[in-house]
């Protein structure tokens, strides 16, 4: 599917963010739906079946969560949240009702389509099916189970496998901390948030040029990880 | 003075009638027991003038009664054959009344004072912290309006550069006015108290590194040197407001030092804390600079934009403060400052163990 053709759903009740946000993706050839509230997001999300959906958290009817729990019983598009709550707290219930990335207003029209292409490219590629990774001089492959760095074999354990594994399933998105646990470690492990700090630090150093500037494995700090790939 | 403890005040009511009665009793017969009475007075006013109103009232009473008891005759009862002792009574009663009003009055006084006092210190908090809003937000307003207004109204008649060239500016100046409420939101939060930590396990060599990548434009003028050990411990903290003060004490070295000077940021772990420091190479600052460094509202005498409303060293203080650490700036002994802070290190959980496949 082409990107510049598909069709965004905007759920967002101010009327002057709704209005930059549809010049703003229809410059960029996508179709807009608008909704001002939940109750017609979720309506307009069924019928027009858009390929993702910018959800805003603070909405007249009800909480923008619910829109994306809705969603989310029936659909895997991606969701990007809106929200004008700075607070890490608010991102990560987002996270845990199914939102793929978020935006924090106010935002610069080129942060949220950056995030917008990421979120429609994965959707893209997650029909297309696993390739090996490419992170800088890094190469990963999941199903081989091979990871080389300039040419020569790196040893990955098999949570470190698995670690790569879930962050590259939302590849370009942002991958909640307690989401990586449960997957990872299992669903006792969600508050062993230490365990992803010693685990990512080591595959920073056996994977990233500079550890202490990632360019691949990225933190979201407070929330999460998002792992970046090369094209 | 002690009014918060008014029994004491009671107890030596009693004690000082007692000790006057001996007094008393150690003058006659020499001594006219006109002078005795005195050395009641004497026990009253001391009475009125350390303690309360009720202690004083109480101690003229017993020194009366005693007064009356063991020394006017007839001796032993409590009648009274001449009424000039009537006067007496009263006269103490009155002195011990007299004293305690004096003392009462002096007291709430003082308390209006030092009511004054806090109102007139909060007032002027108040009114910098006005004149610092007014001034931060007064400027990128006047932007907004001004070059927005040029684009809605005149906009068709500028060449496509000068139309980019404002809404940059318009863009610039609404991320900075976004910057400073957010900064005096959360500097409001913070003294009321109603900012809770949201402590986790996180690693610093993350949260740098995770403020490097944000900053790196910011930063890409200077020669930037980083020192932290990979073996540092994990540290509980607020991860988010840790990023912050960091970010805040990196974007200062920036902007107030010139191109091309060296910024080091360093990370050590000494005892039960890691120290992180973040020194510059700039001009530093004077004396009397320094020592408001950390105030509210305070901005460089040099700094005529930009400051952020004085508010971001504040905000760093206090969210190391709200973490067990200590937060200190002093000049780099190579010329610039340094700014330190330690955040206190927790026994770490025990790590993973994974079994290795063969």
């Amino acid at each position: 599917m082409a990107e510049s053709l598909a069709t965004i759903l905007v759920v967002e009740d101010d009327g002057e963010i709704r209005r930059f946000l549809c010049s703003a993706l229809g410059a960029e050839g996508y179709k807009v739906v608008e909704s001002a509230n939940a109750r017609r997001g979720a309506i307009d999300a069924a019928t027009h079946k858009p390929d993702l959906a910018i959800v805003d958290l603070g909405l007249p009817d009800f909480d923008g969560l619910e829109v994306i729990r809705g969603i989310r019983k029936w659909s895997p598009m991606p969701i990007l949240v809106l929200s004008a709550r700075s607070r890490e707290h608010a991102k990560i219930e987002a996270f845990d009702a199914g939102a793929d990335d978020y935006v924090t207003k106010p935002f610069g029209i080129g942060e949220l389509l950056a995030r917008l292409r990421v979120a429609l490219r994965h959707r893209a590629r997650s029909t297309t099916g696993g390739v090996a990774l490419k992170l800088g001089g890094a190469i990963v492959d999941l199903e081989a189970r091979r990871a080389t760095r300039d040419g020569s074999e790196i040893h990955l354990t098999p949570i470190e496998f698995r670690l790569i594994g879930c962050l590259a399933k939302h590849a370009g998105m942002v991958v909640a901390h307690k989401q990586l646990l449960g997957e990872v470690w299992g669903p006792t492990h969600q508050g062993d948030t230490h365990y992803l700090r010693i685990y990512m630090k080591q595959l920073r150093d056996k994977l990233e040029a500079d550890p202490l500037r990632p360019r691949h494995f990225i933190t979201e700090t407070g929330i999460g990880y998002r792992l970046v790939c090369d094209e | 003075m002690d009014n918060r403890r008014p029994l004491f005040g009671y107890f030596w009511a009693v004690a000082a009638a007692v000790l006057g009665t001996l007094i008393g009793l150690a003058m006659t017969p020499r001594f006219d027991i006109v002078n005795i009475a005195m050395v009641y007075l004497l026990a009253v006013v001391v009475v009125a003038l350390r303690f309360s109103r009720g202690a004083a009232i109480l101690s003229a009473v017993l020194c009366v009664a005693a007064f009356d008891f063991m020394f006017v005759p007839p001796q032993g009862v409590f009648t009274i054959n001449d009424v000039q002792y009537l006067l007496t009574f009263a006269i103490m009663l009155a002195v011990a009344l007299v004293i305690s009003g004096l003392l009462d009055k002096g007291r709430s006084e003082a308390g209006a004072r030092a009511a004054l006092a806090i109102e007139a210190e909060t007032e002027r908090i108040r009114s910098a912290l006005l004149a610092s809003i007014s001034h931060d937000l007064r400027t990128p307003l006047s932007v907004l309006t001004g070059a927005s207004s040029t684009l809605a109204e005149g906009g068709d008649r500028l060449d496509p550069q000068q139309r980019i060239a404002l809404a940059r500016s318009i863009y610039g100046q609404a991320q900075h006015l976004s910057d400073q409420v957010d900064k005096v939101l959360q500097m409001t939060r913070l003294e009321a108290g109603a900012i809770a930590l949201d402590r986790d396990w996180a690693s610093l060599v993350e949260i740098a590194g995770s403020v490097l990548n944000r900053l790196s434009d910011r930063l890409s003028g200077h020669r930037l040197i980083v020192e932290i050990p990979s073996d540092l411990p994990l540290l509980r903290v607020d991860a988010p407001l840790i990023e912050q003060v960091l970010g805040n004490l990196l974007d200062n070295a920036a902007r107030h030092t010139p191109p091309g000077t060296v910024v080091v940021l360093r990370a050590e772990h000494l005892a039960n804390e890691v120290i992180v420091s973040v020194e510059d190479c700039g001009p530093g600052l004077d004396e009397r600079d320094m020592d408001r460094l950390f105030a509210k509202f305070n901005r460089g005498a040099s700094e005529a934009t930009g400051g952020g409303a004085g508010l971001g060293l504040a905000i760093c203080r206090a969210i190391v403060t709200l973490h067990g650490g200590r937060m200190s700036a002093e000049p780099n002994p190579g010329g610039g400052l340094v700014f330190r802070f330690t955040l206190p290190v927790e026994q770490a959980p025990r790590p993973p163990v994974e079994a290795e496949e063969a």
